[in-house]
């Protein structure tokens, strides 16, 4: 087992998630409270990853955003190296990808809230702000913690854009995926199991633990 | 004269895919590094033979994987002899051994604008230096020469966390030509290439410095094409495709 590439694993996804709950909540807070005529293409712009090929972010990754760019020359000054390569341009990457994970159960939990809540908020005279932090976020915990685990174990199964712009570091951006295809690749098969057993194991634990926490649905009995 | 081939190239090319159920197509797994020199040798054979030719070009190692596994190839082109090996362990191949059909060139490559405009191999002891790409070592036959001349320079361990691993030639080249990786070790069929030749410069990196890159070649057992594959191969050995070959970067095997 490449103990190096799951802790690199674990930490991209934890580092991820945390970041991309920090924009997803403010930002599907503002889709389901806007009247604006910007919400639709910004929300198809946040939903564009599950469409796309990793290969198209990256190819921007690499190319768009490399030293040949103006802004990724700006990216080399602010940080001293380009963003392939490295593990925050893996994060930045992963924050792209798995944006959509976050932002769909957020956008789903806020407009599931009741109407009549918010309103009674609203003529109580709560702010914006209260609104989000008193009604939508406690109601919407079960949510806020989909989102979480999705985005956290979309990222542990991350493959194409690391591929491409990663290198293959150990230690920095040599993830499980990657350990899996340099083992297929060595024909160590047996290896490549065990690595590809402990994701299957993470992903199927994330996910009961997901549906549990959801709870019955509505209309199930309970087994006599 | 060259424009004249690539259109050429691209009308027999053209020809197979719009008549391509009807004509034989022989598959050809190729190592990534004879992509750059392989689109007019493929539409002169076809030219020759009417046999239309579709390459896959990946790392050898990802190829012997593939067949190894039942990938419906009738011809791997590695480049090198090991991996073809695998394959005729593996009981999948017409030939008892590889045969050598060519032999790669490894160079060290970098952007015009990069800070090696006297580009040697101390560049690579420069502390300046930020990173290197080589081909993965265990899967890419360039890579695993590149790590070879730099244990053999006494380079490795200056250069060793500065390195990285791209999946195959191609995207070592594609690293280094991008900028991302400041030097590459790259094939000299992908520095002759007219994008990486107006790009940047290379050096060849010392013949003693690596075990030659002697890339081999095996026709997939019980291929329906198998006569397709030998047609090929013979194909490669004639005096005009080596000559064409050397051309672009890759040397005779013998």
């Amino acid at each position: 087992m490449d103990l190096q590439a799951l802790s690199v694993t674990l930490r991209l996804a934890a580092v991820t998630t945390v970041i991309l709950l920090l924009l997803a909540i403010p930002l599907s807070f503002w889709i389901v409270s806007t009247r604006s005529r910007l919400r639709a293409p910004i929300e198809a712009i946040t939903t564009l990853p599950i469409l796309l090929p990793p290969t198209v972010l990256g190819f921007y990754l690499l190319v768009l955003l490399g030293p040949r760019t103006a802004l990724g020359r700006v990216w080399i000054h602010l940080t001293g190296h380009p963003l392939a390569f490295t593990f925050s341009g893996l994060v930045i990457g992963s924050i792209i990808y798995s944006l959509p994970f976050a932002v769909q159960p957020l956008v789903a939990g806020f407009s599931a809230v009741d109407v009549a809540l918010i309103e009674q908020a609203r003529l109580l005279g709560a702010s914006r702000w209260r609104l989000l932090r008193s009604v939508l976020l406690p109601l919407s915990a079960r949510s806020i913690g989909a989102a979480a685990l999705l985005c956290f174990t979309h990222t542990v199964g991350e493959f194409g854009v690391v591929l491409m712009v990663g290198g293959d570091i150990p230690g920095a951006t040599r993830t499980l995926s990657i350990a899996i295809y340099d083992q297929v690749q060595d024909f160590a098969y047996a290896a490549a199991n065990r690595t590809a057993l402990l994701l299957v194991v993470i992903a199927v634990a994330s996910l009961a633990a997901l549906y549990a926490w959801r709870g019955a649905y509505p209309g199930a009995h309970h087994e006599k | 004269m060259f424009e004249l081939r690539r259109i050429f190239s691209f009308a027999v090319l053209a020809a197979c895919i719009l008549t391509s159920h009807a004509q034989q197509t022989l598959h050809i797994a190729a190592a990534a590094d004879l992509e750059p020199v392989f689109l007019p040798v493929i539409a002169q054979f076809t030219a020759q033979t009417g046999v239309c030719v579709e390459a896959s070009y990946k790392s050898s190692a990802t190829l012997a994987a593939a067949i190894i596994n039942g990938a419906p190839f009738d011809l791997f082109l590695a480049a090198d002899l090991s991996f073809p090996q695998r394959v005729v362990a593996a009981g999948l191949a017409e030939e008892s051994a590889p045969i050598p059909y060519a032999r790669g060139t490894l160079v060290l490559w970098t952007r015009n604008d990069s800070r090696y405009h006297q580009l040697s191999m101390d560049s690579l002891r420069d502390p300046a230096l930020k990173s290197v790409a080589i081909a993965n070592p265990e899967h890419a036959p360039y890579g695993r020469a590149a790590k070879a001349a730099l244990e053999h320079l006494g380079l490795y361990d200056p250069v060793k966390s500065k390195l990285v691993i791209a999946e195959n030639i191609a995207q070592t080249a594609q690293y280094a030509e991008s900028g991302n990786a400041e030097l590459g070790f790259i094939s000299l069929t992908s520095a002759l290439t007219p994008q990486l030749k107006s790009a940047g410069h290379y050096i060849e990196v010392p013949r003693e410095a690596y075990p030659p890159i002697l890339q081999g070649a095996i026709a997939i057992k019980n291929s329906q094409n198998a006569r397709a594959a030998h047609q090929f191969l013979d194909f490669l050995a004639s005096a005009p495709v080596v000559h064409q070959l050397e051309g672009g970067g890759l040397g005779p095997a013998r």
